[in-house]
């Protein structure tokens, strides 16, 4: 039997009306099957009731919406203003202010041994404290046992633009 | 490769309908269907509501002893109406396009 043989004028309007009526209940059916088959499982497998908990921890974790305060009820920019002393300089600093400023103050953390690296590359032979406390930072730093020669070959190296420190910088100037 | 169809017992509708079934299915375009329909029917908050009858359904028998068939039964009459009449027509329509397309 071909295709050709069945034509349009065997369906009417509203028979194709009322087809399309079952092709979509047919689907609406599919669908609440779907339902009944996920919500069965979740039932039997345990989950179904998973979000549901009392009401008075309901209470306790309710989102919080008051001005000056965060969706958990505390205070976040109480310490805006505030200043602290630093332990290694004495001097007062701005709370935001504070951990750039220890960085460079202890010579600790990635920028303050880079510009300690520039200083020494570009010739400069003090800091020999500084760069003991860099080697933390190369441990950090590096993936691979680069920390192993680090003294003598880091001065080297910097001078090589395609030392993976130097890599390192210019992908982290992007952040 | 078409699977070959059996019309000698059906009438000229009858093959009309299965012809075009077959195709709606062999096109992916019920599929996409399933999908729309599912999608419309989670936003417009029919799951969810349909979800909570099965919750009632499930406190009724028990966890332990409730079945699939009690919980299609028990929810199935309501999903069908539950559906929006928007998502019904939109659905409808595309349908419609496609029979239009395909009945020839």
């Amino acid at each position: 039997m071909k295709m050709e043989d069945v034509s349009l004028s065997s369906m009417d309007n509203s028979k194709m009306e009322g087809f399309a009526q079952e092709i979509l209940s047919d689907l609406v059916e599919d669908a609440c099957l779907g339902l009944c088959f996920e919500v069965h499982r979740a039932v039997k497998q345990g989950y179904f009731f998973m979000d549901d908990t009392d009401q008075e921890s309901m209470k306790d974790f309710e989102i919080v919406d008051q001005p000056g305060v965060d969706i958990f009820g505390q205070v976040y920019n109480q310490w805006k203003n505030k200043e602290c002393v630093c332990p290694n300089c004495s001097r007062s600093i701005a709370a935001s202010r504070f951990a750039p400023h220890l960085e460079k103050c202890l010579g600790m953390g990635r920028n303050s041994s880079r510009i300690a690296n520039r200083r020494i590359a570009s010739g400069n032979n003090t800091n020999k404290s500084e760069s003991d406390q860099e080697d933390n930072d190369d441990v950090n730093d590096n993936d691979w046992s680069y920390g192993a020669e680090k003294k003598a070959k880091k001065r080297k190296s910097d001078k090589n633009p395609n030392s993976p420190r130097r890599s390192k910088s210019m992908k982290h100037k992007n952040d | 490769m078409r699977r070959e169809m059996c019309f000698i017992n059906m009438s000229k509708e009858s093959q009309m309908r299965a012809a075009i079934n077959q195709k709606l299915i062999e096109m992916g375009e019920r599929e996409r269907l399933k999908e729309l329909l599912r999608a419309k029917l989670i936003e417009c908050g029919w799951r969810d509501q349909l979800k909570a009858l099965c919750k009632e359904v499930i406190k009724e028998k028990g966890i332990e002893n409730v079945t699939v068939e009690d919980l299609v039964a028990g929810v199935t009459p309501k999903g069908r109406a539950l559906v929006p009449d928007s998502v019904k027509k939109e659905l409808l329509q595309r349908i419609r396009a496609f029979l239009a397309q395909h009945s020839t």
